[in-house]
């Protein structure tokens, strides 16, 4: 099954033709794009840096965890509406490129690691966890989402 | 000061950064990582000291010990920041967005230095309340701020001719 066909239709769609049409929707958004980035990369780091056993480490990691989780949900749910935009207006472009896809992949392992193992993690009895699990979650947590940020400045760049 | 800026836009290793295939997408990618990391541990501090989250952590607690990992990505921004300015020095020049962004990393330095001088000398008295005083909850709010707004002006770069008609007629670009 190829997704080209979903692709073509954002490409022509009428929200498409308005956002390349228009001075300021673009720019605005990626701006709004780009500080919700540091919203959400700040909730997420400041709790893989408790995972690893640095930064707030006075503070049960099950409430670290628990103080970040809003920021990291509005941070992602902004993230979410403000590139959808981006990938409509330049739907074959996205296609396209490598990135794009290295993007996506990488994205969807990091949500369903976060929501996941992660979240189970950050939630369990910090005891029983031993010290090198919470570790390895949260050097890969930092890892999946610096490809994922690595991959979406190369679709601008590269592509 | 436009002499400066065309006299490192013609070293001969800012014109062999700026030729190079590789060096300017590498620059903006760990230059964007860079932000992530401090603008992301900036605002998670701010937020405990405007009063609107991270209340399990006291208020030196989030001051302290996120302090490293802020200074390892503002380290990582300002180094490639640096480079960036370097490696195309009057490209930025004529560039609205670029003198605004400095500006507002002086507010945002100013604000930080005023609320370690200020309020934060008394922060034993305040440590642990869910709400810090007027003048922490202030310096909070201000940060997060100018600190987005350097994000947003730094993200305008890019957009060079969306600027006001007045910086045009000023005719830095020559």
């Amino acid at each position: 099954m190829s997704l080209e066909p979903f692709f073509i239709w954002m490409q022509d769609h009428a929200f498409s033709a308005f956002i390349l049409n228009s001075t300021w929707f673009s720019p605005i958004v990626q701006v709004l794009h780009l500080v919700s980035l540091a919203v959400f990369a700040g909730a997420v780091l400041v709790v893989d840096l408790r995972l690893i056993g640095v930064g707030l480490t006075r503070v049960p990691l099950a409430r670290v965890a628990s103080d970040a989780m809003p920021w990291l949900i509005w941070g992602l749910v902004a993230l979410l509406i403000t590139g959808w935009p981006s990938v409509m207006s330049t739907a074959m472009k996205q296609y396209y490129s490598p990135f794009f896809w290295w993007k996506m992949e990488l994205l969807l392992l990091g949500l369903v690691f976060t929501f996941t193992i992660r979240r189970r993690l950050t939630l369990a009895d910090e005891g029983r966890l031993g010290p090198v699990w919470p570790k390895v979650a949260g050097v890969f947590s930092i890892a999946v989402w610096t490809g994922v940020a690595i991959g979406a400045r190369l679709i601008g760049l590269l592509s | 000061m436009r002499g400066l800026f065309e006299w490192v836009g013609a070293m001969e290793s800012s014109v062999a950064l700026r030729e190079s295939l590789n060096a300017y997408p590498i620059m903006l990618t760990s230059h964007v990582l860079g932000m992530c990391m401090f603008a992301g541990l900036i605002l998670m501090m701010d937020l405990r000291l405007a009063g609107v989250g991270n209340f399990h952590s006291s208020v030196t607690d989030v001051q302290r010990r996120l302090f490293p990992w802020q200074m390892l990505g503002f380290a990582i921004s300002v180094v490639t920041g640096l480079l960036l300015l370097f490696s195309d020095p009057m490209r930025f020049y004529p560039n609205f967005y670029f003198w605004v962004k400095n500006l507002l990393l002086v507010l945002a330095g100013l604000n930080m230095w005023y609320f370690h001088a200020t309020t934060y000398q008394s922060v034993s008295e305040w440590d642990n309340d869910r709400t810090p005083p007027p003048g922490a909850r202030l310096a909070g709010v201000l940060s997060i701020t100018f600190w987005a707004l350097v994000i947003v002006v730094g993200r305008m770069i890019a957009y060079a001719d969306l600027v006001p008609q007045w910086w045009r007629d000023l005719n830095l670009a020559g």
